[in-house]
């Protein structure tokens, strides 16, 4: 990893000076506020990874400036960031935290100095406050819940579907559109229930939801509950179909279950980067791994993504951050998961896919695409 | 059966918080201080785990004895920063000073392991066995046993050993210890070693069944408080007491429904794990009004 960084480094060094000759650099300021540390510290850094790779391959015309600052999870946190790294300097755009909360702090200050905030947030509040700054590059529940949703009743026939969830912002948004999209296909669920981060028993809660005689169980948890539930539900045979949210397709979680436990587990997310597919997401995990030594997933992609458009934004001209708000808004960009589009309100990403596990290897398979479910991607 | 199956999995974690209660009240005995540092020396222990297995990957049994050595000398370092330089301080700087010893231990995991949570070896092997009708995890079982292995031998050490007499004489009175010609210093430094092994052994233990991450020690230090206020401060015994309490508490309240099938449907909904924390610590609250002294009658006097 090291040998990686040197090698890019080394690499900017001696191109800088034939770029001066040709022509004059653009300067870009893109500071990464992400919570790198806290209960959100494993897709914050997913996050901080896709920021910095994309940065590391910006057009050959910019000279990009970045800083990372660990916003942990507190709103201050983020606050204080974000105004630091906007009185430092020129800024043409923020990476800024996928903490619900600490995006909702940071919101006011975006649009009081006018910069756009690129975000992975899933949390549906943000896009909903008519702010023209925010820009976010993963499907939001809006989104991603009506494939879970449209995946377990069209695909898999399922009719009684249990519903467990988290009682963070995260597991209540999840929690309402599913009870919504089901509601769309005359479903309601036949046992749910919201459980703490903390809980680390998942015996009772099953054993509730398996006496509501359920044919299939929806999940919308953390990383580490997805894990707890889904071996607590190997152990006891539960034997019916489990689709868990996002946190599944992270490949730190599938890594702390067995193969055999993740067999007939299926899970949304905006891409499975590890499951490969095009030349693009092959090269995107190739130097991704080379650079983090770690596996990337969707929020890294997604990330990458985000700040890409950036880059090719501010390389087709836009200059100031105010500019690079409002091509952000217009344009259109085909990234690596998908292609992206504002809907008006600053929600970009607007494709799902659901990836399902064979129980041999711990890489998922894509297993259906829904894309253009919210209609933004018609002309 | 149901009840069986969530008897067994309260006990095994309450086996492992028991640990990490024992030694938060070991070092509260032995130093009048609250070391809010316990439940980072549970995840210190998983993750000590973790960093020997990629060496040399063995059962977490054959890691056992590594992680006590290892954890207890990371408890000797803790006391010679964390309580010699403030011994004479005010009993709230060594509360501090184990706060910032806390975090910084759970930086150094963060930049050290990285944020995701991770998975020890188990005890033995993976996997269940059927006991006339109810499945077991192994794991389960073995935390069980050596949990009571391991208090067994904490207790014939203070009780039955002459370094046993030394350290229970300094948790008493330390003047007086002192007077005697015990090593009072070197006793508090390997109460704190005790302790942080225990604690290590209680994360080598949890960290197989339900992961680690950097940030697990503030719920494990949570549970050793109840467990110390609920037992009795300073009562050895009372925190193994109310370690276990707590932990069958969490598991069985949740599933009541199942358990008392004569339940009204319509108070289904008041019986989740979110409503069991309320509960949990709607009881604390009464245990600090009605009972300050715990179950099993209060030894310090001093509570931070």
């Amino acid at each position: 990893m090291r040998y990686s960084w040197l090698t890019g480094l080394a690499a900017l060094l001696m191109l800088s000076p034939v770029h001066a000759q040709q022509s004059a650099p653009v300067h870009v300021g893109i500071p990464v506020l992400v919570p790198i540390t806290g209960f959100l510290s494993l897709e914050g850094t997913s996050q901080r990874n896709g920021a910095v790779l994309a940065i590391r391959n910006a057009p050959p015309n910019l000279r990009v400036q970045y800083d990372v600052v660990d916003t942990s999870v507190s709103p201050e946190g983020a606050v204080n960031a974000l105004e630091r790294a906007l009185d430092r300097g020129s800024v043409s755009a923020v990476v800024a935290s996928m903490l619900g909360t600490q995006m909702l702090a940071m919101l006011p200050i975006a649009l009081e100095r006018k910069v756009p905030l690129i975000t992975v947030s899933g949390t549906a509040q943000i896009t909903e406050m008519g702010n023209p700054y925010v820009f976010r590059f993963f499907p939001g529940d809006d989104v991603t819940k009506v494939a879970h949703v449209r995946y377990a009743v069209e695909e898999l026939g399922l009719r009684r579907l249990a519903l467990v969830y988290q009682t963070t912002a995260y597991g209540q948004s999840g929690r309402r559109h599913i009870v919504e999209n089901l509601a769309k296909h005359g479903l309601s669920p036949v046992f749910e229930e919201a459980l703490e981060v903390q809980v680390r028993d998942m015996l009772p809660v099953l054993s509730k939801a398996m006496a509501a005689n359920p044919d299939g169980i929806l999940i919308h948890l953390h990383s580490g509950p997805t894990a707890l539930f889904i071996r607590q539900a190997a152990a006891m045979g539960v034997g019916i179909p489990i689709i868990a949210g996002s946190a599944m397709h992270q490949p730190p979680t599938a890594a702390l279950l067995e193969p055999e436990e993740l067999r007939g587990v299926c899970a949304e997310a905006n891409a499975s980067p590890v499951s490969g597919g095009t030349p693009e997401m092959e090269r995107f995990l190739q130097q991704y791994r080379e650079m983090f030594s770690v596996e990337p997933d969707g929020f890294a992609l997604g990330q990458y993504d985000g700040t890409m458009m950036v880059l090719e934004a501010v390389s087709k001209g836009a200059r100031t951050a105010a500019e690079v708000a409002r091509a952000l808004a217009d344009m259109r960009y085909e990234g690596i998961a998908m292609t992206y589009k504002s809907d008006g309100r600053g929600n970009m990403a607007h494709s799902a896919v659901i990836m399902c596990f064979d129980g041999r290897t711990r890489v998922p398979k894509v297993v259906k695409r829904y894309d253009n479910i919210t209609g933004a991607l018609t002309p | 059966m149901l009840t069986l199956q969530l008897l067994v999995n309260g006990i095994a974690l309450g086996a492992a918080y028991a640990l990490c209660a024992l030694g938060f009240v070991l070092v509260l005995n032995a130093t009048g201080a609250v070391n809010f540092a316990q439940g980072d020396m549970v995840m210190a222990g998983g993750f000590v785990a973790i960093a020997l297995v990629s060496l040399w990957p063995v059962p977490g049994l054959v890691l056992l004895p590594a992680v006590v050595l290892i954890t207890g000398l990371l408890g000797l370092v803790f006391s010679a920063i964390g309580y010699f330089p403030l011994k004479s301080r005010p009993p709230v700087s060594v509360f501090i000073s184990t706060i910032a010893l806390g975090v910084i231990f759970q930086n150094v995991a963060m930049v050290t392991f990285g944020p995701e949570p991770r998975a020890t070896p188990p005890l033995l092997v993976a996997g269940n066995v059927d006991v006339g009708g109810l499945t077991v995890s192994i794991q389960a079982i073995a935390v069980i046993l050596i949990a009571a292995l391991l208090v067994g031998g904490q207790h014939v050490l203070l009780m039955r050993t002459r370094l046993g007499q030394s350290l229970r004489a300094t948790a008493q009175d330390r003047e007086m210890a002192a007077a005697l010609g015990i090593r009072v210093n070197l006793m508090i430094a390997l109460t704190f070693a005790l302790s942080t092994a225990l604690a290590g052994v209680a994360g080598l233990l949890l960290a197989n069944t339900y992961f680690v991450t950097p940030t697990d020690g503030t719920n494990y230090i949570l549970k050793a408080y109840i467990a110390a206020t609920i037992g009795g401060w300073g009562r050895l015994h009372g925190a193994i007491a109310g370690a276990m309490l707590i932990a069958v508490f969490e598991v069985m309240f949740p599933a009541l429904p199942l358990l008392i099938p004569v339940l009204p449907v319509a108070v289904h909904g008041m019986f989740s794990q979110t409503s069991a924390s309320i509960v949990l610590y709607l009881a604390l609250l009464a245990v600090l009004f009605l009972r300050p002294q715990g179950l099993f009658g209060e030894i310090a006097q001093r509570r931070a």
